[in-house]
């Protein structure tokens, strides 16, 4: 009888346990990372669907929060002036979770269950890289990517919308080499965008007839700098053109004051510090630091101004509006994104990706831009700023847009 | 020329290192568990001092609060959680894993996935002669050596350290002789997560807060411990500062990439080696 009982009992807690795990791997499976975001207001047209896939958690995630709040902001302004082509535009957001694997299901589901008409996203390169083909090619879908980055991506379908190399560095190495000097020291973590950065900014550095002293790679969790530091101390190294990244950063800005580089004359160099990036070491370890990207509150332009604005009313400054976050890229993507659907009065891939050829903004956040023609990159303004007190100055700005110069 | 910043620098690393470590060998030497959510610990002390400051309070009063902060969440986990492990240390460490991921997860929501920076009680650097040393770091050096002097007389020289020591080497005869085994390993437990906390605390103004800071530390402090052989709180230090020296030291000759992979490679020759430790003779 007691055995029996105690028999029951167990079968009971094993179909309980069962049920539970159930539910819970169901809730896995479907919950999570994954919103659907409705047009407000009643719409006859059935919507068009945008799919926006980024990094809202996991390491990534200080860059992945702007970049679909500024999705969400320009795609209910857009539903707010009447929507695209008398339809209303509706945001499927996915969370990649920093997590590449992860990503490239999330993405296969925007394009073969959403059936999304684009999919804008990706933060990292190796983050654009495995989510690429799924989009544009088994999906055929077309393909937005926002974020600063190392250049030769091009492929058709695909546009960066993102600053690149040339774009960062034509005018603000010689900037750098009037205010600094000639010898330049570049630290850098172990990954594909400062070496391809690395590659382009010494073929500049050595045109303008400056000197690389040294070029050196850490791991990028590394957090020791001691012995660069060292070096670029006893070297006379007068810019350090840094590639470094967070958390590291943090540590090797911090060797480098206390070593006192900045106040005996030399010049940091970082191309994506933002207004974002300003809080990973106190201000004065950093006075100094020259930046040099597609967009700075600094600028204090009237249009970039009031984004900046309505940006801020609706989240608040936890996670601003930066260029380094790739949320301007996001907003010049969909904005020429939605300009092309206008002309092309399509959403289909083949005719929007036309129009996009063509398409320009006359004014946007930085300034006006448009696509360079048959290369899938952006023409843009570029400015370089000066970390001053915890804050930016402008001080210099492009004379127009300045080319891409890739894929050509 | 160079030779005042490499042993400067050899030493603070060292440091850092032997301050992440004391908490993880504590736990691991006394109680046979790895604790997986130890870089997390540290995380919290860092994040407690970010705390304190954003209230507009001295960064030192967020670093004396920190150990205590760390300790209380540490007590909590244990009596909710790890105890029930304590039979099957794999799944304890599979435990400590997933309390890691929660904790990482949740300061990074709480920080919006965002940098912040904390200011040093010390700021800059005094020279001696042309090299400029970091107060702060040689500050971090002293308090290092001042808390592994005392942990060291805690579990050697009171009666808590005896009472640890028992648990640890029977259990149940500590248990037989009136020790409550239980609040023993309750008390290490929070006692090993105040030491990380602490660590935290003191390395937040060197690196800057963010929901990862703890990870990088993780690998290598295991490997620490494993070096100086488990069960030994002494071998644990000895480890940590050998991984600490050899980690700093080795970037000034070769790649830091390089050097990343031959700490590894070094010390895992040393354990084939030696495999009770780096002090097993002394100890015999």
């Amino acid at each position: 009888m007691q055995d029996d009982y105690k028999h029951k009992l167990q079968s009971y807690s094993r179909r309980l346990f069962l049920e539970r795990a159930s539910l819970l791997s169901g809730m896995v499976a479907l919950g999570g990372g994954s919103y659907l975001l409705n047009p407000k207001g009643t719409w006859a047209a059935d919507p068009i669907k945008v799919g926006i896939a980024t990094d809202l958690t996991g390491p990534i995630s200080w860059g992945g929060i702007p970049n679909s709040n500024v999705a969400k902001m320009v795609i209910d302004d857009i539903n707010a002036s009447g929507g695209l082509l008398g339809r209303p535009v509706q945001m499927i957001l996915e969370d990649t979770a920093t997590n590449e694997q992860l990503a490239v299901t999330r993405v296969r589901k925007l394009v073969t269950q959403d059936k999304v008409d684009v999919v804008f996203g990706g933060i990292t390169s190796s983050m654009r890289n495995a989510i690429k083909d799924t989009i544009v090619n088994r999906g055929r879908t077309l393909y937005i990517y926002p974020q600063l980055y190392e250049g030769l991506e091009c492929t058709r379908y695909l546009y960066c919308t993102g600053p690149t190399p040339a774009q960062q560095c034509d005018t603000f190495i010689p900037w750098l080499m009037k205010n600094g000097g000639k010898k330049f020291y570049l630290p850098s973590a172990d990954y594909v965008w400062p070496h391809t950065l690395n590659k382009y900014a010494r073929k500049v550095i050595e045109a303008n007839g400056g000197e690389v002293i040294g070029e050196e790679y850490f791991p990028v969790d590394h957090n020791e700098y001691s012995a660069t530091v060292n070096k670029i101390m006893s070297s006379g190294v007068n810019v350090v053109f840094n590639t470094t990244i967070p958390p590291g950063v943090a540590a090797f800005f911090k060797q480098l004051y206390e070593a006192g580089f900045s106040k005996k004359g030399g010049r940091l160099a970082c191309v994506f510090y933002d207004e974002n990036a300003l809080n990973i070491t106190p201000a004065h370890e950093i006075e100094g630091l020259a930046s040099c990207l597609d967009y700075f509150k600094a600028v204090n332009d009237p249009f970039g101004n009031r984004i900046q604005e309505e940006y801020n009313k609706l989240y608040g400054t936890k996670n601003p509006l930066t260029a380094g976050s790739a949320a301007t890229g996001m907003w010049r993507g969909l904005n020429l994104w939605a300009e092309s659907v206008k002309a092309a009065k399509s959403v289909k891939r083949e005719e929007v990706a036309t129009a996009l050829e063509k398409a320009k903004l006359t004014d946007g956040i930085g300034g006006g831009c448009e696509v360079v023609p048959g290369t899938w990159h952006v023409k843009m303004h570029m400015y370089t700023a000066v970390a001053n007190n915890g804050r930016y100055e402008i001080v210099e700005k492009s004379k127009g847009m300045v080319d891409p110069k890739e894929c050509v | 020329m160079s030779v005042i910043p490499f042993i400067f620098d050899v030493l603070a690393y060292s440091a850092i290192f032997v301050l992440v470590v004391l908490g993880l060998g504590v736990i691991a030497s006394m109680m046979g568990i790895f604790n997986f959510a130890h870089g997390e610990f540290v995380l919290l002390g860092a994040y407690t001092v970010y705390l304190v400051t954003e209230q507009g309070l001295p960064v030192w009063v967020g670093m004396i609060a920190a150990p205590f902060a760390v300790a209380l969440v540490g007590l909590i986990l244990e009596r909710a959680v790890i105890r029930r492990f304590y039979a099957a240390p794999i799944i304890a460490m599979l435990g400590t894993y997933a309390i890691a991921l929660a904790l990482r997860e949740g300061v990074r929501m709480l920080l919006a996935g965002q940098f912040f920076s904390v200011v040093a009680p010390l700021v800059s650097s005094f020279s001696v002669g042309e090299v400029s040393i970091s107060k702060w770091r040689t500050a971090v050096i002293l308090i290092t050596v001042l808390v592994m002097v005392a942990c060291y007389l805690l579990l050697t020289r009171t009666r808590f350290g005896l009472q640890v020591r028992a648990s640890l080497e029977n259990p149940a005869l500590a248990r037989a002789s009136g020790i409550s085994t239980g609040r023993v390993y309750a008390a290490t437990f929070a006692f090993g997560a105040a030491l990380a906390g602490l660590a935290g605390g003191l390395m937040v103004p060197i690196y800057a807060l963010n929901a990862d800071m703890g990870v990088p530390f993780l690998i290598k402090s295991f490997l620490a411990v494993m070096l100086g052989g488990m069960g030994s709180f002494e071998g644990s230090i000895v480890g940590a500062a050998f991984v600490g020296a050899t980690s700093a030291a080795l970037p000034w000759a070769i790649k830091p990439v390089v050097a990343d992979m031959l700490v590894f490679l070094i010390a895992i020759a040393i354990v084939k080696f030696r495999p009770e430790g780096l002090l097993s003779t002394w100890r015999k």
